[in-house]
């Protein structure tokens, strides 16, 4: 198999291009150990003021990496270029430290759908940051999106062990995972009728009032709200953020916002409420991160669709990368109001 | 994968803000540094006196929990006072000398936003000399109250100043400046010329060693040196003057006093004290042209001076001091001189360390041309007027100058009288053929004319039959036997270094067969 690897021919993709940066190199990674195609990526985070490699993409390149035995050249803080030739994928058990240049959750979506495919079953965790601005926070991955992969067949529980905020991190994250031999496409067109919509408060070190402040202005603009506090063990902080789980029959979502030193609790709370009112009044199935988050699954799966809020660049981005490892078409449209995405084996 | 190891002080005021888990919400130096999302710390080495224990503590707690992959290192030294210049220098350069550099593995930074500024002086003096082989590296906290953001930034300060395009092409700049300033603006084609000029730029202003320069007279040294006193000083690299003295008008007691001064009543008829040319170069530089013409007395006073920078006056019991540059000059080959125990071979040592040999204006043909412009140049701005050649009367004079035929014995200051010559001659500030074809007549007559040759004299029609080669080295040979005092004196020069593999020594037989070949003889080469 080793041999046979090795003698696919290389996949070369230009980090300038798109919304580059780290959703290709992540994307990419993922597909390339699953596939067994070697890639190599060049111009990475060609036009940023820091060019080329941050430490947050290069503990997804060493897990990668350290998950299918990869050989990896170019993997160092300001490399412009990396190629990354992948072995078979070893189930397992796994722990990366990765402190907090980076999120967990980062790792994590970039290490676990090659684990699905693996030989025998793996435990991973990750320890650093789990809630972290610019990624999404473990309660999305856990709520979100997990179930959706269950009924795709994917077997993988996630468990946030102990949150991490950024700066100071500490947080974990442990997942277990069962392989599967195939997934199922799935098509979430529509989202079904309305469960329930949840507010979370989350204070780590930050004083409860700021959740209290947090939570009414929630409730002040969506009216069907349940609200809660969750006071967390202050040496897990300082940290503060608001989750909205909306749940609906056929998907569930999450918007989360973070609390920051120097802005006000209202501006918070503004933040997530406005996410999630934009997402019910809207008819899609998925919101913009979710439709992210679930595009590589279904590619994997051959097949499926979704309508979604709109699509980030990040999703043609993804579209991108996709095409190229897998013998996919993408097709992604405007309905009407709402964006649909649509995967058919090419 | 090499890796990064940073070198820095546990900061006890910058680093600590506190115990508490709002510590996470305020800018820490060290912690920052390990925190930077485009850079790797494998390693931190934190310097700390025991109070500071805790800190450190804390500290490697918390940079374990951001930055798994850096490994925190306590370094506990003991300072009294860490604004003590003198301690601290002292107390880093231990630590510099102690520890184990893998420069071949790991690239240093020295992180220098904590410790006092004292301490900051120390780490700069010890990269800047290569104690340390780091980098220095500076946190600085996040620029405007962006929320949330306590990382901050950091910047690696690379003390080799080459790798920075904007200051290499100042330096450059500068450099060429200088260069043309101790060419005196003239812009000289000799490729040889120039690289040696160059050198001598970057010698003078890295070293106050003593120079030494060789070469005819009129080539161009005591110029030269004047320059380069003139560059030193406007780089504050020297505040004393220029003190310029031609060692072969010196004799004598005179000689004595004249370079090293005297007391009063040191010898008849001196009546004050006298403070010698030494004393005054104090601080500035002392140019010593025909350094060779130095009594071995004064030779050996000289030395003295120089090394140890202080001397005693003539006649007096009290030693002075002087610190000065010296540039001596010479025509002489003191090498020979040495040889001959007519220069003093410790002397020599001393002063042979940067040794130029400005070439002749001969040996320059292609820089003839731009002279001529600046000797121009200086006629018109010490006579207020301007004057030019004509184009066939400038092409005539340089055919000639350039040619075989000029010797220019006399060298710079020869061309120089030459141009002075015709520019006071020429009417109307136009310098005419005429007035050149005339001014050639004179330098003919005074190099001899054309058979200026001294084998001519010797050899006669002879001369026209022999080859380049023959003729040169028997011009040479010649010289050398005007120079000696027999047969065997020239023999033992001309074959110093065979005649000590010879089992009987036999060089005045070797020397006559030698002159036998061109049909000469001993008496009608030597002196006499």
């Amino acid at each position: 198999m080793q041999s046979k690897q090795n003698a696919a021919p290389w996949l070369e993709l230009d980090g300038a291009q798109g919304e580059g940066g780290g959703q290709v190199l992540r994307s990419a990674l993922t597909l390339s150990m699953i596939t067994g195609t070697p890639f190599r990526i060049e111009h990475i985070r060609a036009k940023r003021s820091k060019p080329g490699l941050l430490r947050q993409h290069l503990t997804a390149v060493q897990a990668a990496a350290a998950i299918c035995g990869a050989q990896v050249s170019g993997a160092e803080a300001g490399s412009q270029r990396l190629s990354f030739a992948p072995g078979p994928i070893r189930g397992g058990n796994y722990r990366f430290a990765i402190g907090t240049a980076g999120s967990c959750t980062l790792v994590l979506q970039t290490v676990l759908p090659a684990l699905w495919f693996a030989d025998v079953p793996s435990t991973l965790s990750v320890s650093g940051g789990t809630h972290n601005r610019a990624a999404p926070p473990a309660d999305f991955l856990i709520r979100a999106w997990q179930p959706l992969l269950a009924r795709m067949g994917v077997e993988q529980t996630l468990q946030l062990q102990r949150h991490g905020f950024y700066p100071a991190g500490g947080g974990e994250v442990s997942a277990s995972v069962a392989p599967c031999a195939s997934l199922q496409p799935i098509e979430l067109l529509s989202r079904g009728a309305l469960g329930g919509i949840r507010a979370e408060a989350l204070v780590a070190g930050v004083p409860g009032s700021v959740a209290r402040r947090e939570l009414e202005r929630v409730r002040a603009q969506i009216a069907e709200v349940d609200g809660q506090i969750r006071e967390l063990p202050s040496r897990e902080g300082p940290g503060n953020a608001v989750l909205i789980e909306v749940a609906h029959a056929g998907v569930t979502e999450v918007f989360t916002a973070f609390g920051e030193r120097g802005l006000p609790a209202e501006r918070v709370a503004d933040q997530v409420a406005t996410e999630a009112r934009q997402y019910l009044q809207s008819d899609a199935a998925v919101g913009e991160h979710l439709a992210d988050q679930l595009l590589l699954p279904l590619a994997l799966a051959g097949g499926g669709a979704f309508t979604c809020t709109t699509a980030s660049s990040h999703l043609h981005t993804n579209t991108a990368v996709i095409e190229k490892f897998l013998p996919v078409e993408i097709e992604v449209a405007q309905q009407g109001a709402v964006v649909r995405v649509s995967l058919t084996r090419a | 994968m090499r890796r990064t190891v940073a070198i820095g002080f546990v900061g006890t005021v910058l680093d600590y803000v506190g115990k508490g888990s709002q510590r996470w919400e305020k800018w820490r130096p060290t912690v920052s540094l390990c925190q930077q999302d485009d850079l790797i710390v494998h390693r931190v080495e934190l310097l700390h006196d025991p109070r500071s224990r805790g800190l450190f503590e804390r500290l490697k707690l918390d940079i374990a929990a951001i930055s798994p992959e850096t490994e925190v290192r306590g370094v506990e030294i003991n300072l009294r006072d860490p604004w003590d210049f003198e301690e601290v220098y002292a107390a880093l350069h231990d630590f510099a000398h102690g520890y184990r550099f893998d420069t071949e593995a790991e690239d240093y930074l020295i992180h220098i936003t904590t410790g006092t500024h004292v301490a900051q002086i120390c780490w700069f003096l010890l990269a800047e000399a290569r104690y340390l082989p780091a980098k220095l590296v500076q946190t600085s906290p996040p620029r405007k109250k962006e929320a949330g953001e306590v990382v901050g930034s950091y910047a690696v300060i690379d003390l080799d100043l080459s790798r920075y395009d904007h200051i290499a092409t100042r330096f450059a700049r500068e450099r060429d400046a200088t260069v043309s300033f101790l060419k005196s603006g003239i812009a000289t084609r000799n490729a040889s010329f120039n690289r040696m000029i160059e050198q001598i730029e970057r010698v003078a202003v890295r070293s106050k060693a003593p120079m030494l320069l060789c070469g005819p007279t009129g080539a161009g040294k005591s110029l030269l040196a004047r320059r380069v006193y003139e560059m030193k000083k406007t780089r504050h690299q020297l505040a004393g003057r220029f003190v310029e003295v031609n060692c072969a008008t010196l004799r004598g007691d005179s000689a004595m006093s004249a370079l090293f001064g005297h007391v009063k009543g040191a010898f008849t008829g001196a009546q004050s004290e006298r403070a010698g040319l030494l004393r005054s170069a104090d601080g500035g530089l002392l140019f010593l042209d025909e350094i060779g013409e130095l009594g071995l007395d004064e030779q050996a006073m000289l030395l003295k001076a120089i090394e140890e920078k202080r001397f005693f006056p003539f006649g007096g019991d009290r030693e002075v001091e002087s610190d000065f540059q010296l540039i001596a000059g010479t025509v002489r080959d003191l090498r020979q001189w040495v040889a001959e125990g007519r220069f003093r071979e410790d002397l020599y040592a001393r002063i042979n360390l940067w040794t130029y040999t400005l070439p002749g204006l001969a040996e320059r043909a292609e820089d003839i041309e731009p002279n001529l412009d600046f000797e121009l140049d200086r006629y018109a701005r010490e006579h207020g007027e301007q004057v030019r050649f004509n184009a066939e009367a400038k092409r005539a004079y340089l055919k000639f100058a350039t040619g075989p035929d000029a010797r220019w014995s006399g060298n710079f200051r020869e061309l120089s009288a030459s141009v002075t010559r015709m520019a006071t001659l020429s009417d109307t500030g136009r310098i005419t053929e005429a007035v050149v074809v005339e001014e050639l007549a004179r330098l003919r007559g005074a190099w001899g004319g054309p058979s200026a040759n001294p084998l001519a004299d010797l050899l006669g029609e002879r001369l026209a039959t022999l080859d380049l080669f023959d003729r040169l080295q028997l011009e040479s040979v010649a010289e050398v036997c005007r120079r000696s005092a027999s047969l065997s004196d020239a023999g033992r020069r001309l074959f110093g270094a065979s005649r000590l593999q010879k089992a009987k020594i036999n060089d005045a037989d070797r020397l006559r067969k030698y002159l036998a070949r061109f049909d000469l003889e001993w008496q009608q080469l030597s002196a006499k």
